[in-house]
């Protein structure tokens, strides 16, 4: 019903070089995987080139070069590129192929590729291309130093610039078909980085359940795209975004265009860890470090984001006033229902990066529920005409899209502080117990012993050992929980503020509000929680009072992004939440001063009274209930003689003071049963086993004893048959000539009868 | 003349005779002279069709089947000498590794 004719022309130098952004890693990725099998061991390859960790650091970057210069072209102004009449390049011709339409004649059908940018793509492009590179800097420091990953960082840096590849490409592709294949070359990875160590059993199954779980999200995906491709003919953005094809849509089939999302939106579950397919995250963080990093925290966890913020122009939809309001609160409910249950197991977990793994799947939840409240919004209100609602709709989309890109910034600096943590701890525990083995393969032993590096047990005071560690862990956490004027705050306003907004139009919206701002305590004491046991208070053993600083590669990356997250301010000021959801803004339109004071404005002095008290609340449960509550427990001077920077010093300062004025015994909650529940992941797992073992091994046992019945049976029957008769026949041969003869003359006599009979 | 009635009847005789010591005997060398003795009463059988029918073709018979006996006695001489250097003996009830 749809024509799949591109028209779109525009001149753009960069754009034709947008698929250079994808192809550069791809090729890395084989090179690197090539040379590594044929250089292992080899001095100059291990040392001078870093087993390929060189190789990807400068396609990465050139990649990152050509983004920019797409990014800045855009931001420039080759503009007819908004939100709904994007740019689109000319397509290269992959399959042509007919599909039989049921009659008597063929459509013909041509798979092509395409670039597809838009301010949605810009931002993630940026996020992915600008993580990729910082992460990879990370990971020549945190692989390259550690022997138990002699000669097989070639297998991580390949898997890692391929994954890149899948990242950059599901972001610049201009159909949902594409972006289904990148995103499977992204699961691909994640599969393989999971099990990097593979000889740990631990890991190997880690990697099982994350390809199984997403697996079936991605199975829904693709009926939803199926059915989508039966609505629309094509699955290209330019075919599917058209107004007037979703008109035409509209008019018979909304009802079977709001199961196609759904089904696409259960693919984003899985992608993104929500409930209930988010079992898979937290067992992920059996990876190396820079993975979780990338993969299981700032980039690949956000597809599933950006592919129901890529569904915006369905919920936009004139014709589709209304139709998808239920889905729209269902994506709300399971962003509200996430965020606080992964908040409430963060509580418990002792392993740093556990802690970081349920903070990364609260905040998703909480961009799952900006965009939910976003699509209802723009689902309801008349904002095509309607200035007022306009705006709302821009600015809760706009604000859902801003928690991705603090996120994805704060997150990826949190996990590598995490890593360098983890890095340092891990040496001065083997600086200390395996002092007088080095040089013997010690390399096998220390992953196996009962040391663990994670456990936060293991850490304390660590602020004045690795001071740019802490600092930026300390502002990731800021940004998480979002503390006044930084990072996230900008954008963790705006979701809670919208969600109340939504529940005030529609009752069922209360659950995901209440729940996301209930949220903003609990993220306040978790992050809070781990910040302090790590950094502040004395070591907890000798271990972590031998913790030295971290070496520059792992150093560089947090340092960066220190700045990065710090200036969100300044992304705020410019309107991103405005120029990343709305059409006709641009980046600093206002200017970037009176673009702050008018966001100041908004913050902290709105206008409406409900909001204004809203904002207040929510300030005072992120960033004093729950931070207040973790100090108590959780806070306490540094060792004696430790000294650290200037602006870690308050802060430990206060929580010092907090802990000895309010401290309470916890043991009560320690020991109940919803905190051994909490521990137990709420049973979860558990039930998935039970579920598993009882319908997936009662299928398969039926399935073997049909095999071993049925099918062998059969076989088994023709085999003995065979061989009964064969006896039978082997006794008349007997061996004796004498039988023979009597044989041949009987024979002959019985012929000779025959014939005689016959004639 | 003789009648070559009783010429056929003496043959099915001496192949009766032979057929009887190739069952009941158990030295090969006896047996491949029973085998003789049916063979040459199926010449003696020849022989009489020919005289019978008058015609020539029966003696022709006859003439090609003892040169055919004669090497085919060669040929089982050789094998019992090779059967004897492979089992030390020419007894067939002694001889039967093709049983089963």
């Amino acid at each position: 019903m749809a024509s799949t004719e591109v028209t779109t022309t525009i001149q753009s130098e960069w754009l034709d070089f947008a698929p250079l952004i994808i192809l550069l890693p791809m090729v890395a990725f084989a090179v690197i995987l090539f040379l590594g099998r044929v250089f292992n061991g080899n001095p100059f390859w291990k040392n001078t080139l870093k087993e390929g960790g060189l190789i990807a650091l400068p396609v990465m970057g050139a990649s990152l070069v050509l983004s920019l210069l797409l990014i800045s072209e855009f931001l420039g102004g080759f503009n007819p590129l908004k939100v709904f009449d994007p740019a689109v390049a000319d397509k290269i011709a992959w399959v042509n192929s007919a599909v039989w339409n049921g009659g008597s004649t063929v459509t013909p059908v041509s798979f092509g590729f395409g670039i597809y940018v838009d301010h949605v793509t810009v931002m993630l492009l940026f996020v992915a291309a600008f993580l990729c590179l910082l992460i990879n800097t990370f990971s020549i420091g945190y692989m390259n130093t550690d022997p138990i990953n002699d000669n097989r960082n070639h297998r991580f840096y390949a898997e890692f610039v391929l994954f890149c590849s899948g990242m950059l490409g599901m972001v610049l592709s201009d159909s949902f078909l594409w972006l289904f294949i990148f995103w499977e070359i992204m699961g691909l990875c994640s599969y393989l980085l999971i099990g990097f160590y593979y000889e740990r059993p631990s890991a190997a199954s880690a990697a099982k359940k994350a390809f199984m779980t997403t697996r079936i999200g991605d199975v829904f995906l693709m009926i939803g795209l199926v059915m989508l491709w039966d609505l629309f003919g094509s699955l290209d953005y330019a075919v599917v975004f058209d107004t007037h094809n979703i008109e035409e849509v509209a008019k018979h089939s909304a009802g079977t265009l709001q199961w196609a999302l759904g089904l696409m939106f259960i693919g984003a579950v899985g992608k993104s860890a929500q409930f209930p397919l988010h079992v898979w995250l937290p067992d992920a963080m059996e990876g190396p470090t820079p993975v979780s990093a990338l993969i299981h925290a700032a980039t690949m966890v956000n597809a599933g984001l950006y592919l129901v913020a890529r569904m915006f122009p369905f919920f936009g939809a004139e014709a589709l006033q209304g139709d998808l309001e239920d889905l729209a609160f269902i994506i709300a409910a399971v962003g509200g229902i996430t965020a606080v249950m992964a908040a409430a197991i963060a509580f418990v977990q002792m392993d740093l990066k556990k802690v970081l793994a349920y903070s990364t799947m609260s905040q998703l939840a909480y961009i799952f529920t900006g965009l939910g409240c976003a699509m209802y919004l723009a689902n309801t209100l008349d904002w095509h005409h309607d200035d007022d609602a306009h705006y709302i709709v821009v600015v809760a989309f706009g604000a859902a899209l801003f928690h991705l890109f603090n996120h994805a910034m704060a997150k990826g600096m949190l996990f590598m502080a995490s890593g360098s943590v983890i890095h340092e701890v891990h040496h001065a525990h083997h600086h200390l117990h395996h002092h007088d083995d080095h040089g013997d393969g010690h390399g096998d032993d220390h992953h196996d012993d009962d040391f663990d590096a994670q456990s936060m047990e293991n850490m304390g005071g660590l602020a004045s050992k690795m001071p740019i560690t802490a600092t930026a862990m300390l502002v990731g956490s800021a940004s998480i929980m979002g503390l006044p004027l930084i990072g996230g705050f900008w954008s963790k306003e705006g979701i809670i503020a919208n969600a109340w907004r939504v529940a005030q139009d529609d009752p069922r919206f209360f659950l995901p509000a209440t729940c996301v701002l209930l949220g903003a305590a609990m993220t306040g004491f978790y992050m809070s929680r781990m910040w302090f046991k790590t950094f502040a208070g004395k070591p907890n053993n000798e271990i972590a009072a031998h913790v030295g600083p971290t070496n520059t590669w792992i150093k560089t990356p947090l340092f960066i992004l220190t700045f990065v997250t710090l200036s969100s301010v300044i992304f705020a000021g410019l309107g991103f939440t405005h120029w990343a959801s709305d059409n006709s803004y641009e980046l600093g339109e206002k200017g970037l001063l009176k673009g702050l004071v008018y966001e100041l404005e908004h913050a902290f002095a709105n206008s409406d009274a409900f909001f204004f008290i809203l904002t207040y609340v929510a300030i005072f449960l992120g960033a004093v209930v729950g931070p207040g509550l973790a100090m108590a427990l959780y806070g306490g001077k540094l060792a004696e003689g430790e000294e650290t920077k200037p602006w870690m010093r308050p802060v430990i300062q206060l929580s010092a003071w907090v802990n000895k004025r309010f401290h309470f015994d916890n043991s009560a909650f320690a020991e109940s049963t919803l905190a051994t529940a909490l521990e137990n992941r709420l049973y979860i797992d558990e039930y998935y086993d039970k579920a598993m073992v009882n319908i997936v091994a009662g299928f398969s046992n039926k399935a073997a004893e049909a095999d071993s019945e049925v099918i062998d049976g059969t076989i088994k029957a023709i085999e003995s048959g065979s061989q009964s008769l064969s006896s039978v026949v082997r006794s008349m041969t007997t061996g004796s000539a004498r039988d023979y003869i009597l044989m041949v003359a009987v024979g002959t006599l019985a012929i000779f009868m025959l014939i005689w009979g016959v004639a | 003349m003789i009648d070559p009635a009783l010429v056929s009847a003496l043959s099915a005789l001496m192949f009766v005779i032979g057929l009887g010591g190739a069952f009941t005997r158990k030295n090969a060398i006896i047996v491949l002279m029973c085998i003789e003795l049916m063979l040459n009463a199926a010449n003696m059988q020849f022989a009489a069709a020919a005289v019978h029918h008058g015609d020539t073709t029966g003696w022709v018979y006859t003439l090609f089947a003892i040169a055919i006996a004669a090497s085919e006695v060669a040929i089982g001489l050789a094998i019992f000498l090779a059967v004897y250097g492979q089992h030390e003996t020419i007894s067939l009830d002694d001889v039967d590794v093709l049983k089963n």
